[in-house]
């Protein structure tokens, strides 16, 4: 029992931890006013930018710059024609989804027996990895417990410095970034391609530290979950955690129960996890609407229309 | 049509052109990177093109292909004119295919095809319009945003199809392969020419017409664009938002649904795991590329329906992997998307 | 914007020459004298063939037909075509560029591949895994479970939790049978042992299949099997946790020196070398592969691989004999009696079932944890 609790924890954590950088690439982005479907594209960029890399270099530090790099590239590619050229935000992240996962695919092909040796292996912390149950946490790989810093970090530049400010003055209003004398494009720019490194870097940790693995499609849908688990976190970092470990740890209950033997169709287990993620976004439901940025809530409600 | 004729600029053809250069762009840039790849991208692009359009076989598979995108792109035009973004034609597809091939292959297998096959397009409909009306009803009573709902629901209607397939409609016959029976023969639709097109492609198409002329012409589709234009404002106007909304959502999963039923009845005959995959997305995709205009999303459908058959052949004959279509249909799109609307003088 | 325009228009017309002339060469190459004598052999993959398992296994047998028979033969081959009427127009497209040999290798290719057959009557086609034969379809595949058996024996007899885990992708019949094997070649040299069955819902998703080895590893499983199609990376889990593995499609030894056991393994080649010989020499109808052809340990179809280092000499022996009764015909490991999971008997005493009744398996046997429910 006490194993089945710890494993549901950290596999909580391990199933969870490339949505939650997801999660935090897709609140950058709509806090300055845009929304990138195409985050499954930077995710699986970033997977295999990382693999690749360190395959060819040996080094995984290197691995998470260039996963970090393709990642940010495609939301690039995304800033620009939505902002720029003012395309249609939900259609230009899908289809940069479709070219990163085309991309990966064709130039993964070489890589996919390639060996990374330990890539970025699990790391225990003296002392915490020892506490009962909850011990698991602390004997991850370095880009996890990154993970766990980043929602602090992400709060307080978006919170407590006026470049954070800025950034969600683009998404709120445009007059106030204007009235610092900034151009609220730029900062739109900057938001949009910080949310794909993001992304990339959840790549990496999928393929360079939990799977050490690279295949084609790996990420699976994972990038699109993490654009609607951003609701659940109510575009806090501080609360993305919610979000990604719900649907990480309805990913490992669901092992768990299968392995109960219970006379239950696998298919409707392995419904779980989206099944609750749709639960939990209806009962934050009530109080999403005021914190959605002003901006973004005008693309929502008014870039559909033609 | 003298509608839209009446409408274009006298300098149409200079538009025509430009347009035409935008989606030649990145043909050639991906034809130069195929000759970095050692690929002969003239001599393949010139078989992806005959043996598409050069053969009445590979323009019907043209066909084919196209018809669920055809209706899946006019099913996220009609929402999309009601202000709702339904990223959900997939599920919608599939639960509306599953919903179809149930009907076929436990009630309707002795009915004659009058009867069954409209039937079954009502089951479809009726599935397509189950799942969308969930997105729907989660929006307008808890406020939940369409765009993620219908993209969570895709997920769970391929654990769901998993479920029915393996499970209680799995075919006795099958070797207890996940698959559900094939429907009986008079259920399924007329072939044209005795070739794989079905008469399918014509409900396709009517359909896009209909309610390009609905969405245009009628009480109703001037309601649903002002709603989508300003819900606040058409509230403020006395226009039933949420029950408009509802209703276009319903109406954009049924189409969706009856997509499916079309490729059951069409194409299929019967309902696997993988049905239809990715169809949803693509439909998608030729919706927003034509501005949710029913009528320029068949040419929208059609083309990203001639890339895939063309792809196919690509693989084929140059031995690049599959993947290699997704990235030339990509980089069109993203042109096509770069281009952008025309502006309006 | 009149420069811009002026680009586009060039660009236009670039485009225009290339399909102008991309025409006219295809016209060319089609009527070339090279390529006309030579027949088409044409490969469908439900996945791609980098990945290191079923995919790899039957593309690399493509690989054998092309160095064997090269001379005679264009191999043609389409990846991620699914199973689906897709499979159908993959064929046909096939058979329009030439191919007249078709081998559709996924299981769920079957039905699509009866129609194009049906449709083409002058080609041949060799299904992998089918049930259902035509006029010009004839369907081979191999006894894989007789290698999982033997897997299942050096399983059963490493274990010191007698738990064992197997991730499986879909419960379908040949996943089923391979889990079942496995479960009764361990139970054959331990009677204690049990089977722990998870299913991810997906043949290559490395993040589930590293989840779904973590949580069989957590619940006290010391042995892990597979059936997924990219496999290094549960054996990979399984050596940074200390645990022992068992591989599929391929020999992943080098990925796992501490905690590697053996594995069930596919060998195409020969088998695909000789059906398009056959085919190639018109003597398909009334050959052994006009119809449901098997082939297992005996034919060299499938094989287990190499031990690891730290397999003892006394598993290795048991394997190893177990391995010569399959092949001389002592035993079966399918022979019953064998019950299911409820406990109900599936297989009757001293019934060693037909192929039909093998390859539709629907059930977990007993000694299994897991579901299959419907």
């Amino acid at each position: 029992m006490i194993n089945i609790l710890t494993y549901l924890f950290s596999g909580a954590v391990q199933s969870g931890t490339s949505v939650l950088y997801g999660v935090y690439g897709e609140i950058l982005s709509e806090r300055v006013g845009v929304i990138n479907l195409g985050l499954e594209g930077s995710m699986v960029m970033g997977a295999f930018g990382a693999y690749a890399a360190t395959a060819q270099t040996g080094s995984p530090l290197l691995g998470v710059l260039a996963g970090m790099l393709l990642g940010g590239l495609l939301a690039l590619i995304h800033a620009y024609l939505v902002i720029a050229r003012k395309a249609n935000q939900l259609a230009t992240g899908l289809t940069l989804m479709f070219l990163g996962l085309g991309i990966t695919a064709f130039f993964g092909r070489g890589y996919v027996s390639a060996s990374i040796g330990g890539g970025l292996s699990a790391i225990k912390i003296p002392l915490l990895s020892d506490i009962p149950v909850i011990g698991g946490l602390f004997e991850q790989d370095i880009l996890t417990y990154l993970s766990y810093l980043l929602g602090p970090a992400l709060w307080f530049l978006l919170f407590k410095t006026r470049f954070g400010m800025l950034l969600r003055g683009t998404g709120e209003s445009e007059e106030v970034v204007y009235a610092y004398g900034l151009n609220p494009k730029r900062m739109r720019y900057i938001g949009v391609v910080m949310g794909g490194m993001l992304a990339g870097l959840g790549g990496a940790q999928l393929s360079i530290a939990y799977t050490k693995t690279w295949i084609e499609g790996m990420t699976n849908g994972r990038g699109v979950i993490a654009v609607a688990l951003v609701i659940l976190a109510t575009w806090q970092p501080l609360k993305a955690y919610i979000g990604a470990y719900i649907f990480g740890g309805a990913q490992s209950l669901q092992l768990v129960l299968q392995q109960q033997g219970y006379d239950v169709s696998p298919f409707l287990l392995l419904m779980l996890p989206y099944l609750l993620t749709l639960i939990a976004l209806f009962i934050v439901s009530r109080r999403k609407r005021q914190v959605m940025p002003a901006e973004l809530k005008k693309i929502v409600e008014s870039s559909v229309s033609s | 049509m003298t509608a839209l004729a009446k409408k274009l600029p006298a300098d149409w053809w200079k538009n025509a052109l430009v347009w035409a250069g935008v989606i030649a762009v990145p043909i050639v840039a991906f034809g130069l990177f195929l000759q970095t790849q050692g690929v002969n991208a003239i001599q393949t692009y010139g078989t992806m093109i005959s043996s598409t359009l050069g053969t009445s076989y590979g323009i019907g598979e043209v066909v084919v292909k196209s018809t669920p995108l055809v209706l899946i792109a006019v099913a996220t035009a009609v929402s999309a004119k009601a202000g709702l973004v339904n990223v959900g034609g997939e599920g919608q597809f599939a639960i509306g295919a599953l919903a179809a091939a149930a009907a076929g292959m436990l009630l309707l297998q002795d009915v004659p095809g009058i009867i069954g096959i409209p039937c079954m397009a009502l089951a479809g409909i009726a599935g397509g319009m189950l799942w969308s009306g969930v997105a729907g009803v989660l929006k307008v009573k808890a406020n939940m945003n369409e765009t993620i709902t219908t993209l969570i629901l895709n997920y769970i209607a391929v654990q769901v199809v998993s479920y029915f397939v393996y499970g209680p409609l799995k075919d006795p016959d099958s070797f207890n392969w996940p698959q559900t029976a094939r429907i009986s023969s008079q259920l399924r639709l007329p072939s044209l020419g005795g070739g794989r097109v079905s008469i399918g492609i014509f409900f396709a198409v009517g359909l896009a017409v209909i309610l390009w002329l609905v969405l245009k012409k009628t009480k109703w589709g001037y309601k649903l664009r002002v709603i989508g234009g300003n819900p606040i404002a058409a509230a403020q106007a006395g226009y039933h938002v949420a029950k408009n909304q509802l209703i276009a959502m319903l109406v954009s999963g049924g189409l969706a649904g009856f997509a499916g039923m079309l490729e059951i009845c069409g194409v299929e005959y019967q309902m696997r795991q993988t049905t239809g995959t990715n169809y949803g997305y693509l439909g998608f995709l030729a919706a927003w590329m034509a501005w949710n205009n029913p009528l320029l999303g068949i040419v929208t459908a059609f083309i990203i329906g001639f890339l895939s058959v063309a792809g196919n052949t690509m693989e084929i004959t140059s031995g690049l992997p599959s993947s290699s279509i997704r990235i030339l249909m990509s980089i069109v799109l993203l042109a096509i998307l770069w281009k952008g609307r025309r502006k309006k003088a | 914007m009149k420069k811009f325009q002026l680009r586009l228009t060039a660009a236009l017309c670039a485009a225009v020459l290339v399909f102008a002339s991309g025409c006219s060469g295809s016209g060319g190459s089609s009527s070339d004298g090279g390529d006309a004598k030579k027949v088409g052999v044409g490969f469908i993959f439900i996945g791609t063939r980098d990945d290191y398992g079923y995919n790899q296994a039957a593309y690399e047998g493509s690989l054998a037909v092309e160095e064997e028979l090269g001379d005679q033969v264009t191999v043609y081959r389409q990846e991620n075509i699914p199973e689906t009427s897709e499979a159908t127009r993959a064929l046909e497209q096939m058979i329009q560029q030439g191919a007249t040999i078709l081998f559709p290798t996924s299981y769920g290719h079957l039905d699509p591949a009866l129609v194009a057959a049906e449709e083409n009557p002058d080609c041949i086609f060799f299904h992998q895994g089918g049930l259902k034969t035509s006029e010009n379809l004839g369907t081979y595949f191999g006894t894989i479970w007789e290698s999982f058996y033997l897997c299942g024996i050096a399983a059963g007899m490493s274990t010191e939790s007698n738990q064992l885990g197997f991730v499986g992708s879909f419960p379908i019949p040949q996943v089923l049978l391979n889990i079942n094997a496995f479960q009764l070649g361990a139970q054959s040299v331990n009677p204690d042992v049990t089977t722990t069955v998870v299913f991810t819902g997906s043949w290559s998703d490395p993040a589930a299949g590293t989840n779904a080895a973590n949580s069989l590893i957590d619940g006290g499983a010391d042995v892990i099997a597979q059936h997924q199609d990219s496999t290094k990376t549960i054996i990979g889990v399984c050596e940074s946790r200390g645990v022992k593995s068992i591989g599929i499609h391929a020999d992943a030894s080098e990925l796992a020196p501490e905690g590697w056991i053996t594995g069930a393994v596919w060998n195409w080649g020969d088998l695909f070398v000789d059906m398009t010989k056959t085919a190639l020499a018109g003597e398909f109808k009334g050959s052994k592969y006009d119809g449901k052809y098997r082939g297992g340990l005996k034919e060299g179809v499938v094989d287990i691989a190499p031990f690891g280092a730290n397999v003892s000499q006394e598993i290795q022996d048991a394997v190893n004999e177990a391995k010569a009764a399959i092949i001389s015909g002592d035993l079966f490991p399918f022979e019953g009696e064998v019950r299911d999971q409820d406990g109900s008997v599936v297989i009757e005493e001293g019934v060693r079932p037909s192929v039909d009744d093998l390859e539709t398996c629907d059930y977990l046997v007993e000694g299994c944890i897991g579901s299959v429910s419907e």
